[in-house]
């Protein structure tokens, strides 16, 4: 049975509920060093899919650790790219 | 090279490259998808007035109208950086780097999903991309769908899965924790629905939306709220019954869901399983903002606009030179504001440019204008206090940016 523990939030990563859920209260940090911790949001689609949940996570369990910057801040390439489409031989 | 690069091909990239395109610019559009249209491509419903909107047919129109300024647009094209250099901005994209004086970043805007124990198996998807199979893609998501999450986005795109004929047995809510937050509290959920209700399509909404602004009405109302929910176009809305599993071996066979109470916690021993060959899960939009972010532009955090938004004019300038936003990436509303957001958007990088016409001026005002007569005229507003989200940002552009533009006095809209 999947239960709210081990429900995987960051798909890439397979980083779950209970995991982000505990580091975030043990630490009481910030998005960006959750991320930094758990490697959620840090896999293949760059944190699409997860970047809301943990934002919310530490929203809702640190109060105050999010205020008006970007935390998990974004990088290129924003999208899957090869290797021979950035180097130089483009 | 183009004057203009605009990214996304959806409504405000659209309008954007036309307003741009109608006043001399020679303009550029790239967008990932395979055609044209971005979100509009999926929008079909009917307006209070009686009218249809038809998505496809206002995507149709916008790219003719293109074509015929012979704007070029490029499909299948994912841009993924974008930084400048000196005075042109290089768009770094799969099929090489294209550079322009001007970039318009009309990126729109992403879903984000509330999980739900189970939402990794096959058939589960989000509202959106059920929006996107059925009435872009034309596949049949499935026989039997459950959607969890109850707002604007999933009441419009539960209306359109039926029109097509898609059977969706119902709507729950996710189980309260701290990722579902408001969105697994009962009242909290009736409350934006509410919020919405003079203005929505649906019966349900509209339903005693008066008296129930009422604090303690309210409250009576979730505590008797029938658990078999009420219906929204034939569909329960069961604001009582959260989603605590989805459950199945290959893919979806169902959720099991459990009573709660007003506050969203589960009542224990009240599970059941209800039977579903496909999961919507309806958590809502957000600015896809991140090229804008990754070209160094600063940014502001406005919950009424959908969270992070690039700091922009009421004319869709950046503090970067040259860089121009609009449409969702600017705050969450519907694709009429977008386009309205992009025709300011294109007008003024003409401005910028100088393709000074006799008329430029007037155009920026009554563009501007366009867009707060649209939004008030809004049938569905995604948050209830756009118009706050809105002011916030004006302000900050007038005390933060406005200052350092010397040349802002004489472009100032009033």
């Amino acid at each position: 049975m999947i239960n709210m523990e081990n429900m995987v939030i960051c798909r890439c990563e397979e980083v779950t509920y209970g995991e982000l859920l505990s580091t975030a209260k043990e630490h009481k940090c910030t998005a960006r060093e959750l991320k930094l911790r758990t490697r959620a949001g840090m896999g293949f689609c760059g944190g699409r899919t997860c970047r809301v949940s943990v934002d919310k996570i530490i929203e809702n369990t640190v109060p105050n650790a999010s205020a008006g910057d970007i935390l998990l801040k974004y990088q290129p390439p924003v999208r899957p790219v090869t290797f021979g489409s950035v180097g130089e031989n483009q | 090279m183009s004057d203009v690069i605009v990214i996304g091909a959806g409504p405000a990239g659209l309008a954007g490259a036309i307003a741009s395109a109608s006043n001399g610019l020679s303009v550029t559009v790239l967008d990932e998808f395979i055609k044209p249209g971005g979100r509009l491509l999926g929008q079909l419903h009917q307006e209070p007035s009686g009218e249809w909107w038809n998505g496809m047919k206002e995507s149709e129109r916008l790219f003719l109208e293109a074509n015929n300024l012979s704007v070029d647009i490029r499909c299948g094209v994912s841009v993924y950086n974008l930084e400048k250099d000196e005075n042109l901005w290089n768009v770094h994209t799969n099929i090489g780097t294209l550079t322009a004086r001007y970039v318009l970043v009309a990126t729109g805007a992403a879903e984000y999903p509330v999980p739900v124990p189970g939402w990794t198996l096959p058939g589960v998807m989000s509202i959106g991309a059920a929006q996107v199979m059925t009435n872009v893609h034309r596949v049949q998501v499935g026989k039997k769908g459950i959607i969890i999450g109850a707002n604007i986005l999933s009441f419009a795109i539960l209306n359109e899965l039926q029109l097509a004929g898609i059977n969706v047995d119902r709507i729950i809510l996710p189980e309260k924790n701290s990722i579902s937050g408001k969105a697994g509290e009962p009242e909290e959920v009736l409350k934006t629905l509410l919020h919405a209700a003079h203005l929505a399509p649906s019966p349900l909404m509209r339903f005693g939306s008066h008296f129930m602004k009422n604090n303690w009405l309210r409250k009576m109302a979730i505590h008797f709220y029938p658990k078999s929910g009420m219906k929204v176009n034939g569909t329960p809305l069961q604001l009582r019954i959260a989603a605590v599993e989805i459950v199945g071996k290959e893919q979806v066979e169902g959720v099991k869901v459990a009573n709660t109470d007003a506050a969203g916690q589960v009542i224990p021993g009240t599970e059941v399983l209800y039977e579903a060959d496909f999961v919507c899960i309806a958590g809502g939009l957000y600015p896809l903002a991140e090229l804008a972010a990754v070209a160094g532009c600063p940014f502001e955090y406005i919950p009424e606009l959908g969270g992070h938004v690039p700091c922009h004019s009421e004319t869709m300038e950046t503090p970067l030179g040259g860089l121009f936003v609009a449409g969702n990436i600017t705050g969450i509303e519907s694709g009429k504001i977008s386009m309205a957001q992009g025709t300011i958007a294109g007008i003024a990088i003409a401005n910028h440019a100088g393709k000074v016409s006799s008329t430029i001026d007037q155009q920026l005002q009554q563009a501007v204008q366009q867009v707060r007569s649209v939004r008030e005229q809004a049938t569905i507003q995604f948050n209830p206090e756009i118009d706050k989200g809105r002011s916030k940002m004006k302000e900050i552009w007038e005390t933060k940016f406005a200052p350092l533009d010397k040349e802002y006095s004489h472009k100032k809209i009033v």
